[in-house]
């Protein structure tokens, strides 16, 4: 039996969740993609319903595929049925008989792909006009991916070599960041923001450069195996820092809800629950700091309005959403939530060519709400949300923790 | 450890307006909610009291109520806090451009995806069959593709009740939404949220509508934001249009769903979603906070007041493992129940007698405060409202919304 195989079997918890379904009807009604589109069956069906009825490993629902895993499903349901799980193992499995696509293969490994990047002198540059010309002669096209993106710029400099250049001041209080692929090689700034901030805290910042991709793009994909490697991998880091009792705290909710949360859903290892509890979101870190009375309130006066999309991620961590509250607290500053619902991204798969078009679709409600509030910035605590508010919003978002970083001025 | 004035506990009807009531009180409020709750499921009409003990059909539920038995929840809301309910409700809808209708004195009578009749108190005007008075035809709207809406079952149905001197007439309407799944009145609704779909819509139907003489009967598909696809479709038709109810997903529960937590927004409530409440913290006769699952973690919320909104046995609020033990997990609440196998169900399911289990729930005094078997106080500032009060079988008598809207109401008044 092959370690998937094996992991799949004996992942009996998500699966068992599926005989707690009603039938009810409430994820269908919080599903964006079905909303989107009628190709997709929707998540009772093709989650609980087939996971009971199917009798054997050829028995493939065929429009699994169109599942994003935003996790909408799992938050509407009433009785603890993890539905986005169920399809995300169901997928793996169908991935065991079938071969992945060029363009899966690609949009999975992007931590392999970055690694080679910055091997490589000027790799970043090179790599960015190799995108953009690839983009023009229509290669990524042909291999399945929306012609209508730009794939992410990789930053000049990674987060975790800039991170090298920055002075903190230290402290007995220290916890660990954890980076995430987009932020180490797209967007920097926000683990620099977010350094700043915890200094401003009285923490010193970690980095463990053993830390590898939270797996997020692989168990999309159906890369299941190699996600448990990297869980494996991971989970063993976060008790290393467990046991020195140094949290590890994300900015991606992506990230963050793998490491807290999704390992556990999709393998459950028991270390994997452990390790989880030594994990953080970082506003739910500080919103913890806030709670005991020690988060730094000294906030420089800002101006802005800020329109805050809450990423589908955030909201199946289950604290509600602190950073509306703590940047609420900054003189200045309006924080308006855009309840508009899945921005329609989801990692990787507003990427694929085939599934453009209902991402598109699924991001209206946010595009059309971007465009008619008065709010000067849009904030998302993740970076896929941010490229498809770039992308369809035509405006230039940030994460929260830059605001905060803001506020408490130079220095 | 958050700090409120008022947490509640749940997010159907019940918890929604607990949360709502506080909050435009001043209160600071958390909503603590696990699933997305129960409006999406039920038609979101608030039946106050259709059928009395002896399941007869109440005209006025105001006096209906007054023949209850004195354990009854409205009992316990009183008269005085279900209609001021009623008015906070029925203010609050029109503020969020959802008017509903309808008062305590009359019954509103609203069609069945079946072309019944069922009694309800507070129903939008889309839904009002009172629009059915004076009309000589009746054209029944169908979809292609829609299942679940059968026009000839409803034109056979309706027919003996609306008046057999009357036109009846079918119309199938093709949306185009053709090609993949199955498609849901849901579907039809977003499609007409769209000009498109209200344009295409309005066309086919243009044909049949003769001012006020012709009332067309649609299943539930006027888009999904308050009355304003009802409100165009009368506008470009000059007639009465009237939505029957429908299986789940409801698409008018969602409408009431909606404008609930546009308010929620508005009046600063804080929502925690995906987070299902474990246990109480107590001192003495009071709880003062509770702890709720999060991903990885518990979190603890304090507060001075809750309200506990999680429903019954269908939502988990109340549960049974064991014969005769039913419980409710968060506070430890005593539940009260119809003792003896014998008695606790019909053999029909809608039977003429309500049904034992339904009966299942939490006994309260007068203040909606949870007591205990020999009638005394289990805690000072715990309030019960909604499906998790014992004593009255919503289904049978047609009270469910109508008991959650008040008693969440005069929770939050307390
Ligand atoms: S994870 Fe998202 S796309 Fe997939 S079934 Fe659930 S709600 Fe639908
Ligand atoms: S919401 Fe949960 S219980 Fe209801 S149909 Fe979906 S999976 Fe089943």
């Amino acid at each position: 039996m092959s370690e998937l195989t094996k992991a799949i079997k004996e992942k009996t918890e998500s699966m068992l969740t599926a005989d707690h379904c009603l039938s009810c009807t409430s994820c269908m009604a919080g599903c964006p993609v079905m909303e989107a589109s009628r190709e997709y069956r929707g998540p009772k069906l093709v989650g609980p319903a087939h996971n009971r009825m199917r009798f054997s490993q050829e028995d493939v629902e065929e429009s699994l595929d169109f599942c994003s895993n935003c996790k909408s499903c799992d938050r509407a349901c009433p009785s603890g049925v993890e539905v986005s799980t169920l399809n995300m193992l169901r997928r793996a499995e169908y991935y065991k008989t079938h071969p992945h696509s060029q363009r899966d293969d690609m949009l999975a490994h992007g931590e392999r792909m970055a690694k080679l990047v910055r091997s490589m002198p000027f790799g970043a540059s090179c790599a960015n006009l190799g995108m953009k010309i690839g983009k023009s002669l229509g290669i990524f096209k042909s291999i399945g991916i929306a012609g209508e993106r730009d794939m992410p710029a990789y930053a000049s400099k990674s987060f975790l070599s800039m991170f090298k250049d920055i002075r903190q001041t230290s402290s007995e209080k220290k916890i660990v960041f954890y980076p995430g692929c987009f932020i180490n090689e797209n967007d920097p700034e926000v683990g620099v923001a977010f350094v700043k901030v915890m200094q401003k805290n009285g923490y010193e910042v970690l980095v463990d450069r053993e830390f590898n991709c939270c797996g997020s793009p692989l168990v999309v994909t159906g890369y299941l195996d190699e996600a448990l490697e990297h869980a494996h991998n991971n989970v063993a880091r976060i008790y290393h820092w467990k046991q020195q009792g140094i949290p590890v705290v994300a900015c991606c909710t992506s990230c963050s809800l793998m490491l807290k949360k999704e390992y556990h859903e999709l393998f459950d290892e028991p270390e994997m629950k452990e390790a989880a509890e030594n994990v953080y979101d970082a506003f739910e870190f500080l919103a913890m700091l806030e709670d005991e009375g020690k988060l730094n309130t000294k906030f420089g006066s800002l101006t802005h309005h800020l329109l805050y999309h809450v990423p589908c991620h955030l909201k199946s961590q289950g604290f509600g959403t602190p950073a509306a509250h703590i940047l609420g607290k900054i003189p200045g500053i309006k924080v308006e939530l855009a309840d508009a619902g899945c921005c329609g991204m989801s990692g990787n798969y507003g990427f694929k060519q085939d599934k453009y078009d209902i991402s598109m679709k699924i991001g209206e409600r946010l595009f059309e709400r971007i465009a008619t509030s008065k709010a000067d910035t849009v904030i998302s605590d993740c970076g896929t949300c941010r490229l498809q508010i770039q992308h369809g919003g035509h405006v230039e978002p940030c994460h929260p923790v830059e605001i905060l970083a803001k506020a408490y001025g130079e220095g | 450890m958050k700090h409120s004035d008022t947490i509640v506990i749940g997010s159907g009807l019940a918890g929604l307006m607990a949360a709502l009531t506080s909050a435009r009180r001043g209160k600071k409020v958390t909503l603590l909610t696990m699933g997305s709750g129960s409006l999406s499921l039920n038609s979101g009409v608030i039946d106050v009291l259709g059928f009395d003990e002896n399941h007869a059909f109440v005209e006025s539920p105001r006096k209906g109520i007054e023949t209850l038995p004195k354990d009854h929840p409205y009992k316990k809301i009183g008269m005085d806090m279900l209609e001021k309910s009623v008015e906070a409700f029925l203010a609050f809808t029109k503020e969020y451009h959802f008017p509903y209708r309808g008062s305590l004195d009359k019954q509103i009578m609203v069609p069945t995806a079946v072309g019944t009749l069922k009694p309800t108190c507070l129903a939008p005007h889309s839904m009002d069959g009172t629009g059915f008075k004076g009309c000589s035809k009746v054209i029944i709207v169908a979809v292609e593709g829609l299942k679940d809406f059968y026009g000839d079952i409803i034109k056979e149905n309706i027919r003996p009740l609306l008046g057999e001197d009357l036109v009846y007439e079918i119309v199938t309407i093709d949306t185009g939404l053709t090609g993949g799944r199955d498609i849901t009145t849901l579907d039809v609704a977003r499609w007409l949220d769209h000009d498109k779909g209200m344009t295409t819509l309005s066309e086919a139907l243009k044909p049949y509508a003769k001012g006020s003489e012709t009332v067309f009967l649609l299943p539930q598909i006027l888009g999904t934001s308050g009355h304003a696809g009802a409100l165009a479709l009368r506008g470009k038709l000059e007639s009465e249009v009237i939505e029957t109810t429908c299986l789940p997903p409801s698409v008018n529960g969602l409408r009431l769903q909606k404008i609930f937590y546009e308010a929620l927004r508005d009046s600063g409530v804080d929502i925690i979603e995906d987070t299902k409440v474990l246990r109480a913290v107590r001192k003495g006769a009071k709880c003062t906070a509770v702890v709720a699952q999060a991903a990885a973690r518990e979190k603890t919320y304090e507060a001075e007041k809750f309200i506990l909104a999680t429903g019954g046995f269908y939502s988990g609020g109340i549960t049974m493992r064991e014969f005769e033990h039913p419980k409710e997990a968060i506070f430890d609440l005593p539940v009260w129940f119809v003792p003896g196998e014998e008695n606790w169900s019909n053999e029909q399911l809608f039977a003429d007698k309500p049904q034992g289990f339904a009966m299942t729930g939490i006994r309260t005094d007068e203040n909606l405060l949870p007591l205990d078997g020999n009638g005394k106080r289990v805690y000072d500032n715990v309030y019960v409202v909604g499906r998790n009060l014992g004593g009255y079988d919503f289904c049978f008598e047609h009270s469910g919304n109508g008991v959650a809207l008040a008693s969440a109401y005069k929770a939050a008044m307390m």
